[in-house]
């Protein structure tokens, strides 16, 4: 039983090894994971896999600063170092990004004396979405990638069931409760719908974005369809199509139709108009609470400036987290990271995994000449630039 | 003038591990053992290897039937005579330090 666990966990940290290492090196983050489940014995396969894990550190900050990937294979000292033509996207940087929001709104709480269990759930949540990345890392490189397009439709369906089945608070239905938490699941769900819809827009991703927009219509739910539409909005500046526009058109459709029913949800303390309120608790808190807020497109900004075949998902990465943010300022809607909540860590976290890695999408072939996940990305853009 | 550094000591058990493996292909744990260096400084290694020019990396298909490919490595030709070099001066390092004592 404890081997089994010790062996998860092995899976587990060099499932977070893949996930941080940089695009070029990322067939290796696969090759790591592939040793690591093929070994017998728990206690070398979890002490492979911290070493795994060190090398992937390594790989991505000097990625980062621009240095040559691998290590140095001699003593160090005076030599050639060839410039790397693409650096790839510094994975660290992006959960850097979540992590310091979270930090920043957990001082905004603090010094607002906010209940320490709302602080310790943010903090299980920020753990709870590293756990969870660092095992689809894993998963993908075990498991073939999934169709962005069904995906998209299940994570919709999933979505609706949801409010169908969800618990209604004054007269909203956002909120599923599990395990005695409660949840958002729109948080979690739409961002990955909408980066499914720009990865592959299709009759099935189509009509992912039409079941959502009737869901949060039903709610009704302002500050999501207004992402929903915002996020498309996004996506059809940089990449018009017709697939594009005509789900635009019913995004927008369904924000106007929850503009018209009254919004009766009153402001949470710690979670709504936090943007606003925070500058009454201290200047200081103000400030964290603006800057972690500005931190979250940084990761979507990032795509926008890489290679074009990116931009589109940096595009609806940005206006989608903009336009949460945004809805937080104006209306009673939890403030993403910065407030309380586990749901938007969640959903932030769970879209910094289903943005590209940009060297990948620059073309470079993936060290070792195999098959990756990361071919899989670059198909599926391809599809999706015949929109 | 860009002066040549030594190898590694982790570099040249790597190497020495691999000119062992011969043409065949071998894997992270299998070479892990037989030079015995960690994961955290074997992965970086083979990685500068594979994009020096020095090792051939691959998915092969798995020696145990119903299992996936499986990420293997070799020397390249470059490879080979970069580990032979390096044997070499090490025999030749070796033959002095014999001759100096028993002379």
């Amino acid at each position: 039983m404890i081997a089994r666990c010790v062996h998860g966990l092995a899976r587990l940290i060099v499932g977070l090894a893949g996930f941080i290492l940089p695009a070029s090196a990322a067939d290796w983050g696969r090759a790591m994971a592939d040793e690591v489940g093929r070994m017998a014995r728990a206690g070398e396969a979890l002490r492979f896999a911290l070493g795994c894990l060190l090398c992937a550190v390594r790989e991505a900050f000097g990625a980062f600063a621009g240095a040559p990937a691998g290590a140095d294979l001699d003593g160090g000292g005076e030599r050639d170092v060839p410039a790397d033509p693409a650096p790839a996207a510094p994975r660290p940087l992006l959960v850097a990004c979540a992590a310091a929001a979270v930090l920043l709104g957990l001082g905004h709480m603090s010094v607002g004396g906010a209940p320490a269990t709302m602080m310790l759930m943010n903090l299980i949540a920020l753990a709870l979405g590293l756990l969870l990345i660092s095992t689809a890392t894993m998963l993908r490189a075990m498991l073939p990638a999934p169709d962005p397009r069904t995906l998209s439709l299940l994570l919709a369906l999933l979505l609706l069931a949801a409010t169908l089945g969800g618990v209604t608070v004054d007269g909203a239905t956002r909120w599923i409760r599990l395990g005695g938490l409660s949840i958002q699941p729109s948080l979690i769900l739409l961002p990955l719908i909408l980066l499914c819809f720009a990865r592959s827009p299709s009759p099935a991703s189509l009509l992912a974005i039409l079941v959502s927009t009737v869901t949060f219509a039903l709610q009704p739910d302002r500050a999501m369809a207004g992402a929903l539409a915002a996020g498309l909005l996004g996506l059809a500046l940089l990449r018009p199509g017709r697939v594009t526009f005509l789900a635009l058109s019913v995004a927008t459709m369904g924000f106007v139709a929850t503009l018209a029913q009254p919004d009766v949800q009153p402001a949470m303390p710690f979670v709504d108009r936090i943007l606003s309120t925070a500058f009454q608790v201290h200047p200081m808190a103000g400030v964290a609470v603006v800057g972690g807020a500005l931190l979250l497109v940084v990761p979507g900004l990032r795509a926008l400036s890489g290679p074009i075949d990116g931009r589109p998902l940096g595009a609806v990465f940005v206006a989608t987290w903009a336009a949460i943010v945004g809805a937080a300022a104006l209306g009673n809607y939890p403030t993403p990271l910065v407030g309380y909540g586990g749901s938007a860590i969640l959903g932030y976290l769970a879209c910094l995994w289903g943005l590209p890695r940009t060297a990948a999408l620059s073309g470079r072939v993936p060290l070792g000449g195999g098959s990756s996940a990361l071919d899989d990305d670059y198909h599926l853009l391809s599809l999706a630039l015949k929109d | 003038m860009v002066r040549q550094r030594a190898l590694s000591p982790a570099a040249r058990l790597l190497l020495a591990a691999l000119l062992d493996a011969g043409p065949g292909w071998t894997h992270g744990y299998e070479l892990s053992r037989s030079a015995g260096i960690k994961s955290g400084t074997l992965y970086p290694l083979l990685i500068r290897l594979e994009g020096q020019g020095y090792l051939e990396a691959e998915w092969r298909p798995s020696a145990e039937p119903g299992r996936p490919p499986r990420h293997a490595y070799r020397l390249t030709e470059a490879g080979r005579r970069l580990a032979l070099a390096h044997a070499s001066e090490r025999c030749s390092a070796l033959a002095g330090d014999l001759r100096e004592t028993i002379a």
